[in-house]
């Protein structure tokens, strides 16, 4: 699903972001990458939903090479991808209906589609109740479970969520963590940047280390 | 799908529009007045042509004569007029006749009339001419053929006032389209910062519309219809405050003008002007969007 070659990205010299990383994630892995402040998680990120073009090396996702596809046409790989962030990245002055829906509102979708999909993924997070709130009345693990909602209210085949509970109380996080198991049972890829040992240590799964740019424990299951 | 994307468009740039009105109120005005511009200078240089086009209707010379013409001279001019195969009626003017009829256009100056003794002004002989297509050529040799007479002393064409009010009319209009085009430009360059500030305020909505996979297109869109319906918006308000204009005008002007009023005077803008006016404004309002959007949105 997830296919990165030699991957080498640098922002500035003479340091690496990115040495030379290959990795594999298939299709319905479940996977952390995990590693210290400025070890390159979030650039390893940024290059899979191509936010960040690598200075050399391959990606391909789901048997595209991205790196091949112009500006203007990716779009198409983005609409198969959930991204979530540790800053939530909300609307503030849109209701949580608006901020799920913003992904299908690109496709077209009709407003019917909408709230039935709108409904189902903030029932998935357990925020349907919520639906017509604004995200300032909702706590910060409430924020958080609306960005995953949004991330995944069109099905995507991967979700990326880049440090999800960096913001939010070890509880939370166990919380947000458990959504996310859950999103991978039903097929979904799902890819992980975290710091957080123990949690990654609770809820299992592939994890990548990384370490000044570089991958080490290919496989540490 | 279209219908889904159309309406979210038109939703967000209304939602824009009423999320920045000050800024959007003021740059409607200087719009709405730009257009204004245009708009006054139009509809003085259609009522010059209009008035223009009224006197070409109704060819006519006058010859004036000189003050101590005789009854049998003004008798042989007048018929010497009569019988030209270009003329279809005549018509002798006396003194008091021409002193009533200045009286009657400007009233403001009836004492000064009244102090003098007598009327001031010479009698006349007003020939309608048959054929307002006549070359200008044939009616000048008519009239120098008049104008041997010796009791002729001064002739007055009005195909001549016609063709300078006509003029007038044209530089009215290249005035107003000069004046007008510069603030045009002005409200090129302001529409083209508004939406450069709008676009900066949803930064953040913009980067996560890209994120879901809104297309570039999906993203724009709702921009240049900003810009459209401010300069669509815009060039209605101006044509609302001309036909204000328009109507209050005479009011404001009263009769001091006396004649002079029918000239110095605005004529409705015609269905097609007003319609380029609106289009003027959609076409500023999206340019400006263009070159916003190709500046400061580079996805």
């Amino acid at each position: 699903m997830i296919e990165l070659y030699h991957v080498w990205k640098q922002y500035q010299k003479p340091h690496w972001a990115l040495a030379d990383v290959t990795l594999s994630v298939k299709k319905g892995e479940f996977c952390f990458i995990t590693g210290q402040s400025g070890s390159g998680k979030t650039t390893l990120l940024k290059t899979i939903y191509r936010e960040v073009i690598p200075t050399e090396g391959q990606i391909i996702i789901g048997g595209k090479n991205i790196l091949r596809i112009p500006d203007h046409k990716i779009y198409s790989i983005r609409r198969h991808m959930g991204i979530v962030f540790q800053d939530f990245r909300l609307l503030f002055h849109k209701r949580v209906f608006d901020n799920v829906t913003i992904a299908l509102r690109v496709l077209g979708a009709a407003p019917r589609d909408m709230k039935r999909k709108a409904f189902i993924a903030l029932r998935m997070v357990n925020l349907h109740h919520k639906i017509w709130d604004y995200p300032s009345q909702l706590s910060y693990g409430e924020q958080q479970r609306v960005a995953i909602a949004r991330a995944v209210v069109n099905n995507p085949r991967i979700l990326l969520a880049d440090e999800p509970t960096g913001n939010l109380d070890p509880a939370l996080a166990h919380e947000i963590f458990g959504l996310f198991r859950e999103i991978n049972k039903q097929g979904t890829t799902v890819v992980i940047c975290s710091h957080d040992k123990e949690l990654i240590r609770r809820f299992g799964g592939r994890v990548l280390s990384l370490h000044e740019g570089k991958l080490h424990g290919k496989d540490s299951r | 799908m279209i219908l889904q994307k159309v309406k979210y468009y038109t939703r967000e740039a209304l939602h824009n529009l009423w999320q920045f009105k000050t800024r959007h109120f003021f740059s409607l005005t200087i719009i709405g007045l730009s257009f204004v511009i245009i708009g006054v200078f139009l509809s003085l240089s259609n009522n010059l042509r209009f008035r223009a086009g009224e006197l070409s209707k109704n060819l006519t010379v006058v010859f004036y004569l000189h003050k101590n013409v005789t009854a049998s001279e003004r008798g042989l001019i007048e018929d010497e007029v009569r019988r030209s195969p270009l003329v279809g009626a005549v018509r002798a003017v006396g003194p008091e006749e021409a002193s009533d009829k200045f009286v009657k256009d400007f009233p403001e100056l009836k004492d000064i009339l009244l102090n003098l003794n007598g009327s001031p002004f010479p009698a006349s002989i007003e020939a309608s001419l048959k054929d307002p297509g006549l070359s200008t050529e044939k009616i000048l040799q008519f009239i120098a053929e008049v104008r041997k007479n010796a009791s002729v002393e001064d002739v007055q064409f009005n195909r001549d006032w016609a063709d300078k009010i006509r003029s007038l009319g044209r530089l009215a209009e290249a005035v107003g389209l000069f004046l007008g085009g510069i603030l045009v430009l002005a409200s090129f360059f302001i529409i083209s910062n508004v939406i450069k500030l709008n676009v900066l305020a949803r930064k953040s909505e913009i980067e996560i519309l890209r994120f879901v996979g809104a297309t570039n297109t999906f993203i724009r869109i709702p921009f240049f219809l900003e810009g459209v319906m401010l300069g669509v918006a815009g060039s209605v308000l101006s044509l609302l405050i001309v036909f204000i204009l328009i109507k209050i005008f005479p009011f404001y002007l009263g009769s001091s003008l006396g004649a002079l009023k029918e000239i110095v005077g605005f004529r409705y803008l015609t269905p097609a002007q007003a319609l380029a006016l609106v289009f003027g404004g959609g076409s500023v309002g999206f340019l400006g969007g263009l070159s916003s959007l190709a500046r400061f949105l580079r996805i």
